[in-house]
């Protein structure tokens, strides 16, 4: 892999978690000028749920409702940079660079320890 | 939020975003302030929106800076080595290290590189000279385009050891005090290591994604994160980093140093003033 190959790879992470992530906003913001962030653009009946409580974006994504948007949007920008230390293990190896595969690939599970262990 | 407000809001993200692109921090310095004192929001979702907003910074300019050679992505993945297991290190310490003296400590630092900051003024490269022998073994040394200079400026790491031990400890700040940690990585790159500003800077938003990233998912199981506050300071610091990203490459090293410089010195009085008990 040419060292800008490389370089397409990990930023095309970046862009793509990103411009995901700005979409999924945007829509939810645009559509709360609609129908409030707690609304329904399918029709579902307003229940004044809690919008910090991520465990509701299923059902808030299942009944179309702008927050959920807002916080789908929100979790696919925090795992970007997660998804970016993971393809830049992919990179190093393609690479065959294994002193920096490994470094790469400890920091990763240091990270997902972090995320998911530590709380 | 009024219609005003978020548009307010969007704004003064988009501020913290170009700022935080071309001195390398993620804006929680602009962003918490702001949020508390102008928009009356509380202080805990105000952090969960600060750390929304260094993740948006991070990914929005790394993703010009990776593409453009800005970013030292074997300087950045190595220390990022440091810097979340110390992040992991502070979170556990946080149950038995009192906080106040730590903010006081590191409010000292910061103002002291401050000064250092101030004598290097005038420098546009750091003195030419051979990497260290561990530099060359890890190979930290490269070239990054200079769209200013009109020419690839080649650099090589100094004091690696030390740049290491120095992202260790921002690890361990963040994850303890939740603060300061882009202006830290900065200061052990261009410092301790001898990076070129811009390099030192387009790193630092590399990696700060990252050790936010490590903290984030507390922030949102806590309820920290309120997407209807969120939704404009996201799009806002995406949309300003993405044009802070395009700025870098045609200002001087110089330049981004006196951006830094200001930066530097806010961080420090707030996380000074933070230790004495006053809070913003």
């Amino acid at each position: 892999m040419t060292a800008e190959r490389f370089r397409l790879l990990v930023s095309g992470v970046l862009i793509v978690g990103v411009v995901a992530a700005a979409t999924l906003i945007a829509l939810g913001f645009a559509a709360s000028l609609l129908v409030g962030w707690q609304g329904s653009l399918g029709g579902a009946p307003n229940e004044l749920s809690d919008a910090t409580d991520f465990a509701l974006m299923g059902s808030n994504l299942a009944a179309w409702r702008p927050v959920g948007f807002a916080q789908l949007g929100l979790v696919v920008l925090l795992a970007t940079p997660v998804a970016r230390v993971a393809a830049s293990v992919a990179a190093f190896t393609i690479e065959g660079d294994r002193l920096y595969a490994g470094i790469t690939a400890i920091v990763l599970l240091v990270l997902l320890t972090s995320i998911f262990v530590l709380h | 939020m009024t219609i005003g407000a978020d548009l307010g809001i969007f704004v003064l993200s988009l501020a913290a975003g170009v700022i935080g692109a071309l001195a390398g921090v993620g804006g929680g310095i602009l962003v918490v302030p702001a949020l508390t004192i102008v928009f009356g929001v509380d202080i805990r979702l105000a952090i969960g929106a600060s750390i929304v907003s260094v993740i948006a910074t991070s990914s929005g300019a790394a993703a010009a800076y990776v593409r453009d050679g800005m970013t030292d992505m074997r300087v950045g993945m190595f220390l990022e080595l440091a810097t979340t297991t110390g992040a992991v290190c502070g979170a556990l310490l946080a149950a038995v290290v009192a906080p106040a003296a730590l903010f006081i400590l590191l409010g000292i630092v910061l103002l002291f590189s401050a000064l250092q900051q101030v004598l290097r003024l005038g420098e546009e490269l750091p003195p030419v000279a051979d990497g260290s022998p561990l530099a060359a073994r890890m190979r930290l040394v490269g070239t990054y385009p200079d769209a200013r200079l009109g020419r690839d400026v080649p650099y090589a790491a100094q004091r690696v050891p030390l740049g290491f031990a120095l992202m260790a400890g921002a690890g361990v700040v963040s994850g303890l005090l939740g603060i300061g940690s882009g202006a830290l990585k900065v200061l052990a790159m261009d410092g301790a290591m001898r990076l070129p500003m811009k390099v030192s800077s387009a790193t630092s938003n590399f990696m700060i994604g990252v050790t936010a990233a490590a903290s984030a998912g507390i922030y949102l199981g806590r309820g920290d994160v309120d997407p209807t506050l969120t939704a404009p300071v996201a799009l806002g610091v995406l949309a300003g980093a993405t044009l802070g990203a395009r700025i870098l490459p045609r200002l001087s090293n110089q330049t981004v140093r006196l951006i830094f410089l200001p930066v530097l010195l806010a961080v420090g009085i707030e996380t000074l003033l933070k230790g004495l008990g006053v809070g913003l």
